[in-house]
């Protein structure tokens, strides 16, 4: 599962600069650790609230998307920037099917922590040797 | 409001060239340990900082993603606000920690009691109330 698939629009950022400026996304800091019975996903969302999360899963394709909401109120006045503002959005693919309806998804501090447990099929079989 | 590193014996520092040409051996803490005290604290992790005004205060934010409250520490002393976060982080082989810090020099006369820091969604935001005679004044015209 620890392939990362579709780089966030580098490529096209390169190709089309003005169209795609607005897409910029920022790939998160994660990790994954898989046991014989799921995938577990810990992605740093840090300004990201509980709503700004939107995690799909489509064709073995696990995308996540956080919308950060941190933006400074105008009244404020910049001196020093080092934060980036983008949203973040990283993409992973899945090498064994997950149960989709018992993965849970929580945001804590923001830290987004995924749980998708394998499917059964998937798991390999010990048969027992007559 | 200027930024510096955290240390406030050294040399300003200008760049991270620059300080790589000072601390080649930063990287290594246990060589960086013996050369200088500040080589070892750049091999712990450095927090980034968005300063802020408006008229009333200063805002100081950093990214600290799954720190808990009491993992947090913010301290102004000598007009230098320093924060820092020990990050924990807990697997069935173990438990690692590391610790990330950031300085920040503040203006002179920004009132010490009256500063405040929350924690939010893995942000944390220092506001720290401007001196009073910075704060712009209107004079009313008799």
């Amino acid at each position: 599962m620890n392939t990362t698939c579709c780089e966030p629009n580098t490529n096209a950022v390169a190709k089309r600069p003005a169209a795609a400026a607005e897409e910029r996304v920022l790939k998160p800091a994660y990790s994954v650790d898989n046991s014989e019975h799921a995938y577990d996903v810990r992605v740093e969302l840090p300004g990201v609230p509980k709503g700004g999360v939107r995690v799909d899963l489509h064709e073995n394709v696990l995308t996540i998307r956080g919308e950060r909401q941190v933006k400074a109120p105008d009244t404020w006045r910049p001196l020093h920037r080092e934060l980036p503002e983008l949203d973040f959005q990283l993409r992973l693919r899945l090498n064994a099917p997950v149960d989709e309806d018992k993965m849970t998804a929580t945001l804590e501090d923001g830290v987004l922590t995924l749980s998708l447990p394998i499917r059964e099929t998937a798991k390999p079989r010990r048969i027992e040797v007559q | 409001m200027k930024l510096i590193r955290s240390n406030p014996n050294t040399l300003t520092r200008f760049s991270d060239f620059d300080d790589w040409f000072r601390n080649p051996f930063a990287a290594m803490p246990s060589f960086g340990r013996f050369f200088d005290a500040d080589a070892f604290a750049a091999s712990e992790g450095r927090l980034a900082v968005d300063v802020h005004e408006d008229d009333e205060h200063y805002y100081a934010r950093f990214e600290m993603p799954g720190l808990k409250k009491e993992d947090v520490k913010v301290e102004l002393h000598d007009g230098l606000l320093s924060v820092s976060g020990e990050k924990k982080n807990k697997t069935d082989d173990g438990e690692r920690s590391y610790t990330l810090s950031r300085s920040v020099s503040v203006p002179d006369g920004v009132r010490q009691d009256a500063i405040a820091a929350k924690l939010e969604d893995g942000i944390l935001t220092v506001t720290l109330p401007k001196p009073e005679e910075s704060k712009p004044k209107t004079i009313t015209i008799s």
